[in-house]
């Protein structure tokens, strides 16, 4: 369960962010659609505090993960990543093998056990849905996989560090329509352990595979509600010329 | 259209005309230097020590002090750059007083060489009582290097997609594990080429060694960091201005310069073989 | 204006097109029944082919859309509520054309008082109003013109249960004309099925403007 309670961020004197609540429930799928710059990714991005990385971003209001506001003084954030799983936009696999790429999470967590490793890797990998392919050469380089398996790599070493909450960042959107298929399934599977929050530019992926939509404009949440509601009988306005693509 | 065709032609073949020009020149200096110092080259030359005023015998001391001077200047100057350019792109933040670092690096990398020679004997030499030896060589050595090893290392750095760097904090990486395990090893290809490219320039390096290392004649080898040395460079400009007979060691000059360019061109080499093998092993350019 | 609202444009207009078929087969059929013209009975058949074309087209329209354009929200309800529309002005086509055979059977002329008592004349206007009445609403996509077919339908429903009794009593009363007043019986029952179809086509488009479901629900029971 992920909860936002007036959350506002800025970036400088830009205000990205305004005053956002919403929630998540647990295993679940949400989507976050809207046009380039509308705040979907920075909104994703506070869920694991990943903007803390942009010099210059204030942020107020609060983050519940499972009750717990990630944004207190005391919040190990180093903890907090490992318990909410992050896939980007572009496959990011370290130029390491593809056994190491997943074993990295669990090594910076100070994990030593090479039997437990080994172990974990299997599963994220099987997880994935990469496993059939891969089981063979785990040596090889990560980079020697192709695009769309460079991506389910990428979903299977966050996957390896358990974690309760998965945030993708446009997963699927340099990947060809295979590929892409593969990823929503995979989204479909996993979403029976994990909730999933998906940013996408792409609204028939937003309706396949979320449960919850929200759309997201000029850094307001103009709309959250069941997929179905939104793709067939949204009600506001904005949202609706923004599915049918009537916009501006 | 056939306007357009001809000013393609023309632009292209003065491009090829310069290209060739810088080449041809390349290889008439290389074989001069060839054709002049190959005959004075052989095993004797490379290994014994020079006599009769440096009109005779070899320039073994020579090569050996400028072994030493590269070796000593980068134990110094490379752990310091790299770390400082790791530092630089790793955790400065944007503000004024990186950008006047940055000005800083820059404008150090285009003081000349004589200078550091200068400061290198005042502070080394003098100040700090090292006398003249491979300990204050080394160090006016690796400041020379120092701009260009940061630069090189902030630069590979820079080169890393900032998606990498949020693919390892997303596994809870902290910062250090990052750059250790991650940045890094991606910007090693290009940080040895840095490296390796400014061995090259230490070893061609005349005048910083001038007031703080180099030996005029010195026919033997150095046992400590506090002894002088012979310099490839600095025999080179000795044997051909200010030698006991200038014109008797006309042949050896030409040897010198060979040997020293040889050395030269056997790093550059090295370099973007170490460069391709690695990035072949990372798989990312 | 987008290349999807474009095609939507297309797509009323030919739809359109159908709301103005079917409306002239029916009134064809109401003034052909008074005054037993079978040229203009004749006519309601030509049309029918004409009407049958028309709704192959639409549906292929909406086919291609739907592959085409994915549409979602109103777009999508739109649609939806097209392809119904068209298949209940289908069927009512096919209602006007029923009535203008059977006048082609015919051989009299039928009994004024018949058609009086059993208030069909009144009957029949109401339901050629009730088209013409739909299809503004749909032109203008106007939810309460729309509305306004419930209240217009309670007549027809009215007519129609009245009319068994009210052709028994005219059997009973003249049983020479028992086969014309039979005749009229079936033909109240389809301009009752006709005031059916002018009710789906007014859910159809109050759920694609307002997302409401309509069908089923009490309030046009």
């Amino acid at each position: 369960m992920i909860e936002s309670k007036n959350l506002n961020l800025y970036y400088g004197q830009y205000h990205a962010l305004k005053n956002i609540s919403l929630s998540m429930p647990a295993k679940t799928v949400t989507a976050l659609i809207g046009p380039s710059g509308c705040g979907k990714s920075t909104f994703l991005r506070t869920l694991n505090r990943m903007n803390d990385l942009i010099p210059g971003v204030k942020i107020d209001g609060e983050v519940l993960i499972d009750g717990k506001n990630i944004y207190k003084d005391k919040m190990d954030i180093d903890l907090l990543r490992k318990k909410v799983g992050m896939v980007f936009q572009k496959a990011n696999p370290f130029p390491k093998s593809i056994f190491e790429n997943i074993a990295y999470g669990l090594r910076v967590n100070g994990v030593r056990d090479e039997s437990f490793i080994k172990e974990r890797v299997e599963k994220s990998l099987k997880q994935a849905a990469l496993w059939g392919e891969v089981k063979d050469v785990l040596k090889k380089s990560a980079l020697a996989l192709s695009g769309g398996q460079q991506q389910r790599l990428c979903i299977a070493r966050a996957l390896a560090v358990e974690p309760q909450v998965l945030l993708m960042d446009e997963p699927a959107s340099a990947l060809d329509p295979i590929s892409t298929s593969k990823i929503e399934e995979l989204i479909h599977e996993l979403k029976k352990d994990f909730t999933i929050a998906i940013v996408t530019h792409n609204m028939q992926q937003a309706a396949r595979v979320s449960d919850y939509t929200a759309f997201f404009y000029l850094g307001e949440l103009v709309e959250l509600d069941e997929t179905k509601t939104i793709f067939i009988n949204p009600k506001k306005e904005q949202t609706q010329n923004y599915i049918t693509g009537r916009f501006g | 259209m056939k306007t357009k065709k001809i000013s393609e032609f023309i632009a292209f073949n003065i491009f090829r005309l310069l290209s060739l020009i810088i080449v041809l020149v390349l290889v008439a200096i290389l074989s001069f230097i060839v054709v002049r110092g190959a005959s004075v080259i052989n095993w004797e030359f490379l290994t014994a020590m020079p006599e009769e005023g440096m009109t005779k015998g070899g320039i073994f001391p020579a090569i050996v002090g400028t072994i030493c001077l590269v070796g000593g200047s980068m134990l110094f100057a490379f752990p310091l750059g790299v770390l400082s350019g790791i530092y630089m792109n790793e955790y400065m933040r944007a503000t004024w007083f990186k950008r006047f670092m940055k000005l800083m690096t820059n404008n150090l990398a285009g003081v000349p060489s004589i200078v550091f020679g200068l400061f290198g004997m005042s502070l080394f030499v003098n100040t700090l009582g090292f006398g003249d030896s491979i300990l204050a060589g080394s160090l006016t050595l690796g400041l020379l290097s120092l701009p260009v090893i940061i630069r090189t290392t902030e630069e590979a750095l820079k080169s890393i997609d900032n998606t990498y760097r949020e693919g390892s904090y997303a596994l809870g990486a902290t910062k250090l594990q990052t750059i250790r395990r991650v940045v890094l090893p991606m910007a090693y290809p290009n940080i040895i080429t840095g490296f390796i490219l400014s061995v090259g320039r230490v070893s061609g390096e005349t005048a910083p060694i001038l007031f703080t290392v180099a030996a005029y004649f010195l026919p033997k080898l150095p046992s400590g960091i506090f002894d002088q040395v012979m310099a490839l460079p600095y025999h080179l400009y000795v044997i051909t201005t200010s030698g006991t007979d200038v014109e008797a060691s006309r042949g050896m000059a030409y040897g010198t310069a060979l040997v020293l360019i040889m050395m030269v061109l056997v790093l550059n080499i090295t370099a973007t073989i170490v460069r391709k093998k690695l990035n072949k092993k990372l798989k990312v350019n | 204006m987008t290349h999807l609202e474009e095609e939507l444009k297309a797509l009323k207009k030919e739809v359109t097109i159908m709301f103005m078929l079917v409306h002239a087969q029916l009134a064809k059929a109401n003034k052909a029944l008074h005054e037993l013209d079978k040229d203009l009975a004749h006519e309601i058949l030509l049309t029918e082919k004409r009407v049958n074309a028309q709704e192959l087209s639409i549906d292929r329209d909406c086919e291609n859309f739907l592959a085409l354009y994915n549409p979602v929200a109103v777009d999508l309800r739109y649609i939806l509520a097209v392809l119904k529309i068209n298949s209940n002005l289908e069927r009512t086509g096919d209602i006007a054309e029923g009535i203008a055979r059977f006048l082609l059977e015919s051989e009299n002329s039928f009994d004024k008082k018949l058609l009086e008592e059993t208030r069909l004349t009144q009957m029949f206007d109401i339901a050629v109003k009730m088209m013409d009445d739909i299809s503004e609403a749909f032109e203008q996509e106007n939810t309460a013109m729309a509305r306004s077919i419930f209240r217009q339908d309670v007549f027809l429903d009215e007519v129609n249960r009245a009319a068994n009794k009210n052709i028994a009593a005219y059997i009973l009363a003249n049983p020479a004309n028992s086969e014309q007043a039979l005749h009229i019986l079936s033909t109240i029952r389809k301009i009752e099925r006709v005031g059916d179809q002018a009710k789906n086509i007014a859910e159809e488009i109050i759920f694609y403007i307002e997302a409401k479901v309509l069908k089923h629900s009490k309030k046009n029971a």
